[in-house]
């Protein structure tokens, strides 16, 4: 039996984080209460919102982050291992088995960049992986970075080297801050870098 | 083909189901009503309690509400059955908030019932592929739902971080939500 009148999942979602007024809010729930197609779309917002925060909880995702999320990730318990650098530095740094998130503070100057790429680099600078268009915002002072933690407890010591980059008109780039990781794998096993993490589509 | 009365079962609609609860206390039907309401109760219970535990209470307790009352023929008109389940629901979280004895009372005298329920198992997501999906959204999407689900930061919070409108925010989450569910097999 298919649906005549589906509620979309933008509104699902909506419903779901409780962004609906109350009104619409029972109009959705008397909806999803006599159907099983629109309550099993439900089913899958909320399972993608349960698998996100899984995602987040296992330090995998190579992303920037925000205060908040180190603030909550703390709070529930997971161990941040957190390096600062400011633009043009360096640092020796390594992960360990206790670890469950891995974070970079990159100190930056942001002000005047619309478009801002974090670009991650091998020892000898070449780009191997490009975070394109980063959320961030003038005021911020710079950019946390997470790497993966499943992948920085695979590698090998090694050297790694992040960029920040402002885009400007033309694809023209300004260098905003570079910044150099000397890795020292302290876990045992001989170390291995697993598959890359997926480049950008 | 001949249908079985299982097969009558699945194909009825809630009205016919809460009908031959109300007119028979009929077991099948009552088995059947349970797996189809389940799921949408336990999701009502989720979105409020936040916590699978307290949802799977409050799925319990509703559906013995539900069925005390189709039994004692307190439902008119089986036609707004799924109205009435919602409002026990309603009714339900009040009394989980309050912890109240009822809750308790009702337990005990539908313990032989509740026994017969199997809760449906929830939809499971293969995490490999999730992880794949997430990782390949645009950067600002990624973190918008991360910020969503994760840090569970408001509209305002995210819009600030991300330089952006609250509308933006909630166009670009919903850009995510839509390719996440693509990526991962649903219809669009």
């Amino acid at each position: 039996m298919s649906c005549a009148t589906p509620v979309d999942s933008a509104r699902l979602t909506d419903y779901w984080l409780a962004l609906v007024p109350e009104a619409e809010e029972h109009a959705v729930e008397e909806h999803l209460f006599s159907c099983g197609e629109c309550a099993a779309r439900l089913g899958e917002v909320a399972a993608i919102a349960a698998g996100i925060r899984r995602l987040a909880q296992e330090g995998s995702l190579r992303m920037v982050v925000s205060e908040a999320f180190v603030r909550r990730a703390t709070e529930e318990g997971l161990q941040v291992r957190q390096y600062a650098l400011p633009a043009g530095g360096s640092v020796e740094c390594t992960v360990t088995a206790s670890d469950d998130l891995l974070i970079a503070r990159l100190a930056a100057d942001l002000q005047g960049a619309k478009r801002v790429d974090l670009c991650i680099c091998d020892g000898a600078g070449a780009e191997q992986v490009r975070l394109a268009d980063i959320p961030v915002h003038s005021g911020a002072g710079g950019v946390l970075y997470q790497e993966s933690i499943t992948y920085a407890k695979a590698a090998p010591s090694n050297r790694m080297i992040a960029r920040l980059v402002a885009v400007e008109e033309g694809a023209a780039e300004r260098l905003l801050g570079e910044y150099t990781f000397n890795h020292t794998r302290t876990l045992p096993g001989p170390g291995a870098f697993p598959e890359p993490p997926l480049a950008e589509s | 083909m001949v249908l079985m009365s299982s097969d009558l079962t699945a194909h009825a609609d809630d009205a016919e189901l809460a009908a031959r609860i109300a007119a028979a206390a009929d077991r099948e039907a009552e088995t059947e009503l349970f797996r189809r309401m389940a799921p949408r109760i336990r999701l009502f219970g989720l979105r409020r309690l936040r916590n699978e535990d307290a949802a799977a209470d409050l799925v319990q307790q509703t559906m013995i509400t539900v069925l005390k009352a189709l039994r004692e023929g307190k439902l008119r008109e089986p036609a707004r059955i799924a109205s009435f389940v919602l409002g026990a629901c309603r009714m339900s979280v009040l009394e989980i908030h309050r912890g109240g004895r009822r809750r308790e009372r009702l337990l005990e005298q539908f313990a032989r019932d509740t026994e017969a329920w199997q809760m449906p198992a929830p939809p499971v997501l293969d995490h490999h592929r999730l992880t794949r999906c997430v990782q390949r959204l645009k950067e600002r999407e990624r973190a918008v739902v991360v910020m969503t689900f994760y840090d569970e930061q408001t509209g305002g919070d995210v819009a600030r971080f991300l330089g952006v409108s609250e509308t933006n925010v909630r166009v670009i989450r919903h850009r995510a939500i839509h390719h996440l569910r693509i990526c991962m097999g649903a219809a669009a």
